[in-house]
């Protein structure tokens, strides 16, 4: 047994305009997980203490809070995994989202952006037409097992940093629950998918791979990469700045065998987007007042066919 | 002190002692961006392998290693653009390749842990390469100069080789994603609580601020996207290592460099003015090791890192 002792962030928004913080002590294995030892402080000492939890076992996505400044669930992680030398366990709620009462937060922005979706399967013709199940291969759905595996415990959404900063950004887990509709051979909706997606900024994932620590090994980064790459090739919002980036990065490297900066800035914004240009010159002017300049051209790396050559075989689209 | 994890906790191949490391020549891999609009991270390189009396071969018919972007459009691509520069690499006799930016890092390694784990993606990249006579053989590794410092020169090395202490400059170490996460790509220290950077900076006679922001994002691959969200990320990160008591930023990454460097101007708006010079990782170890300020490029900052300088009196 080991005096474990639960630093809580303590919050009523129906009461409190501030928030405080109560360490409730409780006497258990060190083994016992974070959330049998909160399920202990409030069935003994406080029975206040509020948080969300349902199954225990990493199925449900309900505990998911924030742990000595690390977001995880509560039911996956032993508190000998997390407690310090004296003990001592700083539980918070979830960052990113509104706290509603200690551990429970306002979880709206993550349902509505996951609504926005229409998360369920749009076929091309009805259930009642059709006479037999609606079959998938091995392969098929092999693609959508592991996105499958979410649980929306929100915790990528509450690690994502661009969240923090930008609540329109869709956030990781909406972005893979696209994919899992965008790659699903039953499904006739992949372009009004892909615009839907689009339009909440998919491509405002700044690639941090914060995400990556998804309790359920989802890994959404790698499912953002591949709705990126729907979005180019079906060649919806092509002209939008997230696929004409991704095209003209490609482009000058294809050129010249290197990232040509200045080329990229242009390309991305648009030659003749005045005001879109504006907007990143005041950046550029104090850049130029360093002599911090991109060259505007760029003199191609030697062997540069070559980079042409893999280019052309893979059929990688520039344009 | 070393890092957190580990030799054989580390992800594959980066605790191996290279040929390279044996004999003190290695690949180079300076990337796009020490090339084009950050030329004194190239050069204080360059500066600082002179002092280490260390050879870095620059890759110079190496392509962009594809910058996190080139996925965006094809699956392939970035792996088979890595593969041909690994065979440059293997062609000039050098199994180790040093790069300077953590994105490089990341997506390098990337690329090798799917060539080396697939028979299949390795024979794709072959096929290729061999159109123009290539052929990668999977003895290449990637690692930051970072990890190359403490692994090979040693941080109590580095440390009896300073001359000039940086006089208890409080330093925020700022890692760039792309040398940490994931950890399964790059494992050489834990991603959630790294500490090379905090070690070097106390080893260089410096003190070395902990805030969270260190292992956050700098935004920098969302800038041309939305201009504003990317100036907060900034903010938000340089107002917590403000708030710690920050006097200067060091990093490993010339993009986290371009944005930290070049949007707090634009955050202050929100995040009220925090005005923290950033170092790039190897202007700060020369400059320690003895290189003349002058020749580090610190003219070439948006913000002027050498009126700390003064004040700390590193500079006249």
């Amino acid at each position: 047994m080991a005096n474990i002792k639960l630093d809580i962030f303590r919050f009523d928004e129906a009461v409190d305009t501030v928030p405080h913080r109560d360490v409730v002590a409780v006497d258990i294995p060190e083994t016992t997980t974070v959330l049998d030892a909160l399920e202990v402080a409030k069935s003994e000492v406080d029975g206040s203490i509020s948080f969300r939890r349902s199954c225990r076992s990493a199925i449900c996505g309900s505990c998911s809070m924030n742990i000595n400044g690390v977001t995880g669930l509560a039911c996956k992680t032993p508190c000998n995994s997390v407690m310090d030398e004296s003990g001592t366990i700083k539980i918070d709620p979830m960052p990113n989202f509104q706290p509603m009462r200690d551990l429970v937060v306002h979880m709206d922005p993550f349902w509505d952006k996951y609504t926005r979706l229409k998360p369920y399967l749009q076929p091309a013709d009805k259930d009642s037409d059709h006479q037999t199940e609606r079959r998938v291969s091995p392969d098929d759905m092999k693609k959508l097992v592991d996105v499958a595996n979410c649980v929306m415990c929100a915790t990528c959404y509450a690690l994502c940093p661009v969240v923090s900063v930008d609540p329109s950004f869709a956030g990781p887990a909406s972005i893979a629950y696209a994919y899992r509709f965008i790659e699903d051979v039953r499904d006739s909706k992949k372009e009004e998918r892909l615009a839907q997606i689009n339009e909440d900024y998919l491509w405002l994932c700044a690639h941090c791979y914060a995400c990556s620590y998804c309790p359920k090994h989802v890994d959404p980064h790698d499912r953002i990469i591949d709705v990126k790459r729907a979005t180019v090739n079906s060649r919806v919002m092509i002209k939008e700045r997230g696929p004409q980036h991704a095209l003209v990065v490609n482009r000058t490297i294809k050129k010249t065998g290197m990232l040509a900066e200045t080329e990229v800035i242009q390309g991305t914004i648009g030659r003749f987007n005045i005001k879109g240009l504006l907007a990143v010159a005041p950046l550029g002017l104090r850049m130029l007042s360093k002599g911090k300049m991109p060259p505007p051209f760029l003199k191609p790396i030697p062997k540069v066919d070559e980079v042409k050559t893999i280019y052309d075989t893979l059929e990688v689209p520039v344009t | 002190m070393s890092s957190t994890l580990l030799p054989e906790e580390r992800a594959n191949d980066s605790h191996k002692r290279s040929k390279s490391a044996q004999s003190n020549r290695y690949g180079f891999f300076p990337g796009c961006v020490a090339k084009e609009s950050c030329k004194e991270l190239f050069n204080s390189t360059m500066l600082l392998a002179d002092k280490l009396g260390i050879e870095l071969i620059e890759l110079t018919a190496a392509s962009c290693c594809g910058a996190s972007v080139v996925n965006d459009t094809n699956r392939d691509i970035g792996r088979v653009l890595n593969a041909r520069t690994y065979a440059q690499a293997e062609a000039l006799g050098l199994d180790d390749i040093i790069t300077i930016c953590s994105t490089c890092t990341g997506h390098m390694r990337l690329a090798n842990k799917e060539l080396l784990e697939s028979e299949e993606r390795m024979t794709q990249a072959n096929a290729i390469l061999g159109k123009f006579g290539a052929k990668y053989n999977g003895g290449v590794m990637v690692r930051h100069l970072l990890w190359m410092l403490i692994d090979d020169i040693g941080l109590d090395n580095l440390k009896s080789m300073v001359v000039r202490p940086l006089n208890g400059l409080k330093v925020a170490p700022f890692y760039g994603c792309h040398i940490i996460r994931p950890e399964k790509v790059n494992g050489w220290e834990s991603a959630r609580n790294p500490h090379s950077l905090e070690d070097l900076v106390i080893a260089l006679g410096g003190e070395a601020v902990d805030y969270a922001g260190k292992t956050r994002c700098c935004g920098f691959h969302i800038q041309l996207e939305k201009e504003g969200t990317a100036a907060n990320m900034v903010g938000q990160n340089m107002r917590m290592a403000k708030e710690k008591g920050a006097e200067a930023v060091l990093t490993p990454c010339p993009l986290c460099h371009l944005a930290l460097d070049g949007y707090q101007e634009d955050s202050a708006s929100r995040w009220g003015r925090t005005d923290l010079p950033v170092f790039h990782l190897p202007q700060l170890v020369a400059y320690a090791l003895g290189v003349p300020a002058e020749k580090l490029g610190l003219n070439k900052h948006l913000i002027d890192p050498r009126g700390i300088m003064v004040e700390r009196e590193l500079i006249a």
